[in-house]
């Protein structure tokens, strides 16, 4: 992490963040033909921000991309804005504490952020259909989280590697 | 692209996936052992039921979702939705079911189509209570 005057380091969260509302609203248009799945492209952007800015701009830029994009598809405290949160909440936070105590690279933190995003969107799914059958669902979500992890965390630790800021 | 990984990643690789395919196993053997002869789809909207199904008759059932109408199919002891309006229909993507306690979710629709035993009446306690 590099010290920046405010305004840089504001001007670079915020194109970021813009970034990764473009990610969170083209995601579902990508034809992937695993019903649920997807890749996690804007998570991209929250491991890059994570390890240029640090925890605090991770969780903010996370949460501000949720309720931006959902406002923005006219979808904020509708089911979906609730699964997209139950998610971001629990995948941040496993990133962030395997972030501290472990010694995981950008692509095993990708795969466990993308796995606790499916267990939180499943807990979500849980309570508003009130059912625990919805945990059937878990062993695909977390069994798709690795390549798509993978894919993500490779990506994030590609750009990592060449941005310069 | 590459996929640079240390020792801790692929354990936590392989730990996800082993995880997920025990849950899996769990799951199909739960899901298969519970289902008897005797059962009945139960369609949901907004959590209250609204339609009871009888797994032995192969019909097509029409409700009303948020989006608009929802079909359900009933065929040789398998339920599927059939067609339904919503952004991605991954609840008709996702096909037929056989097993109790599997749950077909459309969300957009809010509609969640599961099968029971139908010994499973939460009417039928009443008796034993009494």
């Amino acid at each position: 992490m590099k010290r920046h005057s405010p305004t840089r380091r504001l001007t670079l969260i915020t194109m970021l963040l813009a970034m990764s509302i473009l990610m969170h609203m083209i995601e579902p248009s990508l034809p992937i033909p695993i019903p649920g799945v997807k890749l996690g492209l804007a998570n991209i952007l929250g491991l890059i921000t994570m390890f240029l800015f640090g925890i605090k701009s991770m969780i903010l830029l996370n949460l501000m991309r949720v309720i931006i994009a959902s406002l923005l598809r006219g979808i904020i405290f509708g089911t979906g804005f609730w699964l997209s949160m139950g998610g971001v909440i629990l995948s941040t936070f496993i990133t962030i504490i395997l972030y501290k105590k472990s010694k995981l690279s950008p692509v095993g933190l990708s795969v466990a952020s993308s796995a606790f995003h499916g267990l939180g969107q499943i807990l979500v799914l849980m309570f508003i259909n009130d059912t625990v059958m919805m945990i059937y669902w878990l062993p695909l979500l977390w069994f798709s989280s690795v390549p798509t992890g993978m894919v993500t965390g490779t990506l994030s630790a590609q750009v990592l590697k060449r941005l310069k800021v | 692209m590459t996929f640079n990984m240390n020792k801790q990643d692929k354990i936590l690789v392989i730990t996800i996936l082993i995880a997920s395919l025990l849950l899996y196993g769990t799951m199909e053997w739960f899901v298969r052992s519970t289902t008897s002869d005797q059962t009945v789809a139960v369609v949901s909207y907004k959590d209250k039921e609204i339609l009871r199904i009888d797994m032995k008759i192969d019909d097509t059932y029409i409700v009303q979702g948020t989006l608009g109408e929802v079909f359900i199919e009933v065929e040789n002891g398998r339920v599927r939705v059939e067609k339904e309006t919503s952004p991605y229909h991954l609840c008709s993507i996702q096909g037929w079911v056989q097993y109790a306690n599997v749950p077909i979710v459309c969300l957009p629709n809010h509609i969640v189509v599961m099968i029971q035993n139908s010994a499973e009446d939460p009417n039928g306690e009443d008796s034993v209570i009494q």
